[in-house]
């Protein structure tokens, strides 16, 4: 798609009034302090890339990419613009034009083939089971891999071996009178690096009278391409995947991961497909797409009876950017984590402030990464929770990352594992 | 002098990690709220982010030997092109110098480096239930450096007054590399009237003279109690009227602020859970102190306001005054939200007038916005009569930016006309120098012979105020 005709870079480029609300907002200016790190600047290099007064060379892209595109800053701006739609559309028209081989494989090529990336993440494994990490780590040759990759590795501890899409079946039949059909949108970091969070989703759904799809086909979201100036090979998964998931009849799509459904939001698709032919059946597409949290509350409105001798746990929530920021969902988590009995919920402050993981970002750009994420842990261990709960595999390798880096002895859950261990309590009710 | 050996000098000065030399880098520094760094960006030397005293010195000393301009920068949110170098030169950013030094509580004071952000330092202060009460729409960004140099007010100048009320005194570095002390700045008194005053020459200077390196604030007690009065009319001339009725009745409220109904429109639509109701014209009073005298305020106001809105709401609820404050705060921006194809553009937006004009300034600015063509929005720190229109045009249509400088220069006019000025509290930067003659006479030459003395070279932020 030509750069120029993508809606916000043809529509909101002249809306901006450097007002700088976003420097006020954005977690790496809040870190880097300067305004090459400012989101007015980078729509300010978006509009001179569109007139053809910077060229759309490699270093441009080096200063776009310092953003994490957490969104604060779009869904604080006074005039309304998308300013991570700007950035992500600029990255792809720039790389357009300086394709690395490198990129290629890891995001043509391995991230788009489910089977490759299982691969990968296999051989990850193996090698940190071996202690050829640690090895490789003290013999310095962490120290030749690109970028911040010699620092950021430690971040991708603990790879499992067996994926989620390995131990789940296609067809998980609903427990009791079925109520739904569900499309289980199965994110690449909920498969490869959480799987016990896909056993968890599955596992809560059944008992909640949902019969449980896990499209055998399904692909990767798109939305590490987009970050990674990928426009077109996200288009290629996002129409593959619309493909696969309408010749079902789903009531509903339901993934556990932010990013995910931030992705197959209709907002989302509108900046990826607007205007393009599969528009409709995409936009049919998003109808169903919908957050975990938000189908338990308002679509099931879950309600769990109380149970005798149970402990008290103090939880604080972390909220994944693309579910505050892209999707406006705050609440429903919080109520689902309220609603589970024996919880004491607390919130952190910032609690909706970038955790600095970002997907790629942390290990892209280790250094920033890492003040936000020491920011965001002295809030939450301020709290004083056992357990740090979050909505995004992205989100929960980074916080691991951070309790290991303060040395706290919290757990990073995701809220429906701590749904999913209540059912396991009560195996009575919903069987 | 070559562009690369100034930056490899700079890189020795200060080292290299706190050195913008690449020419993308030096692009991020080319703009500021203002149009017109919308329609020319100027792009500087180098950037350099001084976190000393003595640094900024060895810069300026540095700059002075081979005469090459400095220019200091906040945050950037200024909107008269103050901040560019707009015939090339050094910008030493400051934002990232931002220490509070010291909270001394007990004289009720506050000394700070330039780089501290408005809302942080009170928030700072609010644990020693002090405020500092200049209360900027920028009050998230902007930077107490840059509030000092543009003598910046706000919403609650009406009762608080400027910046400069505050200073007590200042440290510079003046454009020959010397580090003076004004005022107060090694004291800690609260009055002082010892020596010229050179804190108010300072202050308002927009870095012509020197660049501040330090100041000493005071403080005052943070008022226990806080209510706000939203009263809605459907007659535009009611809400002045209304404004000159409560100062007849005795009530100073801390700050008072017209939206118009194009800016209600477009708060409405940035932020619809503030519901503000659909009218000619809101009125916003601010009142602030002890719990009583608040709730007496209050009352007053609501009776006043009450002959002639059609209603009147007062809140003290705090999560209603914050969503009406918030409101208030984001309309400068929010408005382009009255045009699909629109931006609010930041040019004849700070006029001031007096409290018995406004009526007519707002009318005047009606008819001049209708002759040309361009749709605006109308709002302000009524309260003072500093009146912030806001022209919503389509930046990229050469017709419309043609059509909105023969309006902006038109509203700059109507603001001497009346008996004002063409900045309440923005500054002039480069946008509004064309003014000075007009609005200054002769007085512009003491200006001009004042500078020669701090800065011989003319180095110090050339192009701007005067």
């Amino acid at each position: 798609m030509d750069f120029q005709k993508i809606p916000p870079v043809r529509d909101q480029l002249m809306k901006c009034v450097r007002c700088g609300k976003c420097r006020s907002v954005c977690p790496v200016f809040t870190e880097v302090k300067n305004e090459t790190a400012a989101p007015r600047g980078h729509v300010f290099m978006v509009q001179m890339l569109r007139d053809g007064k910077v060229q759309p060379s490699e270093e441009l892209y080096e200063r776009l990419s310092i953003c994490l595109m957490c969104e604060n800053c779009t869904v604080n701006c006074p005039s309304g613009i998308d300013v991570h739609e700007l950035n992500a559309a600029a990255r792809s028209y720039i790389y357009d034009q300086n394709p690395t081989l490198g990129k290629e494989v890891v995001f043509d090529t391995m991230w788009t083939r489910p089977g490759l990336l299982k691969g990968s993440t296999r051989l990850l494994w193996g090698t940190q089971r071996l202690g050829l990490q640690k090895l490789a780590r003290s013999l310095g040759l962490t120290r030749i891999l690109p970028g911040d990759l010699p620092k950021a590795e430690k971040i991708l501890n603990k790879v499992p071996f067996r994926s989620a899409r390995q131990r789940l079946p296609e067809v998980n039949p609903a427990r009791g009178q079925k109520k739904y059909t569900i499309g289980y949108f199965l994110g690449c970091g909920t498969d490869l690096l959480q799987p016990s969070v896909a056993l968890a989703t599955v596992d809560v759904l059944t008992r909640n009278g949902c019969e449980v799809i896990v499209p055998k086909d399904s692909r990767c979201c798109g939305l590490p391409q987009i970050a990674n100036g990928k426009m077109d090979t996200a288009r290629r998964l996002m129409a593959h995947n619309i493909k696969i998931y309408n010749s079902y009849d789903f009531d509903y799509i339901v993934t556990d991961c932010a990013s995910c459904s931030s992705a197959l939001s209709r907002k989302n698709l509108e900046f990826l497909l607007g205007g393009l032919k599969i528009e409709d059946q995409a936009f049919e597409f998003a109808e169903k797409v919908m957050d975990l949290s938000y189908f338990l509350i308002h679509v099931l409105d879950l309600q769990l009876p109380e149970l005798k001798d149970i402990e008290t746990v103090r939880v604080t929530y972390h909220d994944p950017c693309h579910l505050a920021n892209a999707q406006d969902i705050k609440e429903e988590p919080r109520e689902l984590l309220r609603r589970i009995p024996g919880i004491s919920f607390v919130d952190m402050e910032e609690a909706n402030t970038c955790c600095g993981g970002s997907g790629t970002y942390s290990l892209t750009h280790y250094d920033i990464s890492m003040k936000i994420l020491d920011r965001k842990m002295d809030h939450a261990m301020a709290t004083g929770a056992d357990l740090l709960a979050t909505s995004c595999p992205s989100c929960m390798m980074q916080l691991n990352y951070g309790i290991n880096r303060h040395h706290w002895q919290a757990k990073v859950v995701h809220p429906i594992q701590l749904l999913s261990e209540y059912y396991q309590r009560v195996p009575v009710i919903n069987q | 002098m070559d562009k690369d050996q100034i930056q490899q000098d700079l890189i020795k000065i200060v080292g290299k990690s706190r050195v913008l030399t690449h020419d993308l880098d030096l692009m991020y520094y080319s703009y500021d709220s203002s149009f017109l760094t919308k329609l020319e960006p100027k792009t500087p030397y180098a950037v350099v982010f001084p976190h000393s005293t003595q640094e900024v010195q060895r810069i300026v000393q540095y700059a002075y030997d081979h005469k090459i301009n400095l220019i200091p920068r906040g945050a950037g949110t200024g909107e008269t092109g103050g901040c560019i170098a707009i015939n090339g030169g050094i910008v030493l950013d400051l934002a990232s110098w931002d220490e509070i030094i010291e909270v001394d509580a007990e004289n009720m004071q506050v000394l700070v480096r330039p780089g501290v952000i408005h809302a942080h330092l009170n928030e700072e202060l609010a644990k020693y239930k002090l405020f500092f009460p200049p209360d900027p729409g920028s009050s998230k960004m902007c930077t107490i450096g840059g509030m000092v140099a543009n003598n910046a007010s706000g919403l609650r100048a009406v009762k608080y007054g400027c910046t400069e009320q505050y200073i007590l005194g200042l440290e510079m570095v003046t454009a020959t590399g010397d580090i003076i002390y004004t005022g107060g700045m090694k004291a800690r008194c609260i009055k002082n009237v010892s020596g010229l005053n050179l804190t108010k020459l300072m202050v308002g200077s927009e870095g012509v003279l020197g660049i501040i390196t330090g100041i000493r604030l005071r403080c005052w007690p943070k008022p226990e109690a806080r209510g706000i009065a939203m009263a809605v009319f459907d007659q535009l001339d009611d809400a002045p009227t209304t404004v000159l009725e409560v100062y007849q009745a005795g009530i100073l409220p801390s700050g008072i602020e017209i939206l118009d109904s194009s800016a209600i429109w477009a708060v409405n639509q940035f932020k619809p859970e503030i519901q503000l109701p659909d009218a000619e014209a809101i009125l916003l009073f601010e009142v602030d102190g002890n719990p009583p005298g608040v709730q007496y305020d209050g009352e007053m106001i609501k009776k006043i306001a009450g002959k002639r809105a059609r209603e009147v709401e007062w809140s003290t609820d705090p999560q209603r005054m914050a969503e009406l404050w918030e409101g208030r705060s984001v309309t400068a921006t929010a408005a382009a939200r009255i045009r699909d194809d629109g931006s609010r553009i930041f040019a004849g937006e700070d006029i001031s007038v007096p409290l018995s004009r406004v009526a007519d300034t707002l009318r005047s600015i009606r008819a001049l916005a209708d002759q040309y063509g361009v749709q605006v929005v109308n709002y302000g720190h009524i309260g003072d009569g500093n009146v912030h229109t806001a022209p919503v045009i389509n930046p990229e249509n050469p017709e419309e930016v043609e059509q909105v400088l023969k309006l902006v220069h038109e509203i700059h006019l109507l603001a001497i006309e009346m008996q004002g000025s063409t900045t309440g509290e923005h500054g002039v930067g480069v946008v509004r120098r064309p003014y000075a003659e007009l609005e200054h006479g002769k007085a512009v030459q003491y200006m001009q012979r004042i500078k020669t003395v701090f800065d011989p070279q003319g180095i110090m932020n050339p192009g701007k105020l005067f």
